[in-house]
């Protein structure tokens, strides 16, 4: 049992209601990733919060704030060129933004039960 | 503070996908505010429930002061099946003798993260965000608060999940 289930839910989260686009680019070649300086890189080429997510060894997913797909697409090379400097990262004819995608909102009132350790969009899916 | 560990966690570190960078800040951070500390950063541990245990286990064994885990605090595999597996906060939940937490969503619903302190044995357990400035900050705001009243955890975590919320406003 979850020893905090007695919470009230303004105790047990918080939302952070910040817009940002989800981005994956693939085809990287990633050993030794310093996804800070990949952060900062990015960040100065944006001129917005980027945040790294998830790397595999051959893509990374991160979190662009504040700008909208479309403007990450037309920046497409730009933003490429920039993944290519950071320490850790080879890029190749291959490599490519496999997609930019805002984020959707969902409704959290309409979020059943809290379950310890799940995602809340898991959560809402199972509802919806 | 005598004594603490820093146990970075995630696949990716362990096979060098990606540089452990929040491990050096973090024992800078300790070191500044206690420099008598002795400091142990572990090898990474693996995306595994079990295997966080067992290492947490292993340190409150020993009874350090302060374990800190790094990554793996988010919804990560729970979201999409492309991001890492994180089961830190999951690990403490177990662990943890009275935890206090606080979870961070964005509005698209994904866990961001959840931060959780609690003690078990004589150990204090904390666990931080993977990207970098989320743990720099995190931990930064844990140092305040744990200097002002190490005891009160409701301030420490209401402190640490303030101030991953300030990255992002």
């Amino acid at each position: 049992m979850n020893k905090q289930s007695a919470k009230s839910p303004e105790d047990a989260y918080v939302i952070a209601h910040a817009d940002k686009t989800v981005l994956k680019i693939s085809g990287l070649t990633v050993k030794g990733l310093n996804d800070r300086q990949l952060e900062e890189l990015l960040t100065t080429q944006l001129n917005s919060v980027v945040r790294v997510i998830g790397v595999t060894a051959s893509s990374v997913d991160m979190d662009i704030y504040g700008i909208e797909e479309d403007s990450i697409q037309k920046d497409a090379d730009g933003i490429i060129r920039a993944v290519s400097l950071a320490e850790g990262i080879t890029v190749s004819e291959l490599s490519q933004i496999v997609y930019a995608k805002k984020v959707v909102p969902v409704s959290f009132d309409d979020i059943p039960n809290h379950l310890a350790a799940s995602c809340a969009r898991e959560r809402w899916m199972r509802n919806a | 503070m005598r004594e603490a560990v820093i146990i970075p966690t995630g696949d990716e570190i362990r096979d060098n996908i990606v540089l452990d960078t929040d491990s050096p800040e973090i024992m800078a951070q300790l070191l500044r505010l206690f420099p008598g500390c002795l400091i142990h950063r572990i090898p990474p541990v693996r995306d595994k429930e079990e295997d966080i245990c067992a290492e947490v286990e292993r340190w409150v064994q020993q009874s350090v002061d302060l374990i800190v885990l790094i990554g793996g605090s988010g919804g990560g595999h729970r979201f999409s099946s492309t991001l890492g597996k994180d089961y830190t906060h999951t690990a403490m939940d177990r662990l943890l003798e009275a935890p206090v937490s606080r979870e961070i969503y964005g509005k698209n619903g994904h866990m961001w993260c959840k931060l959780i302190c609690g003690r078990r044995g004589q150990s204090l357990i904390i666990n931080l965000p993977g990207p970098f400035v989320e743990a720099q900050a995190a931990f930064g705001a844990f140092c305040t608060a744990y200097t002002n009243n190490q005891e009160n955890l409701k301030a420490i975590n209401e402190a640490m999940v303030a101030a991953v919320m300030a990255q992002y406003h």
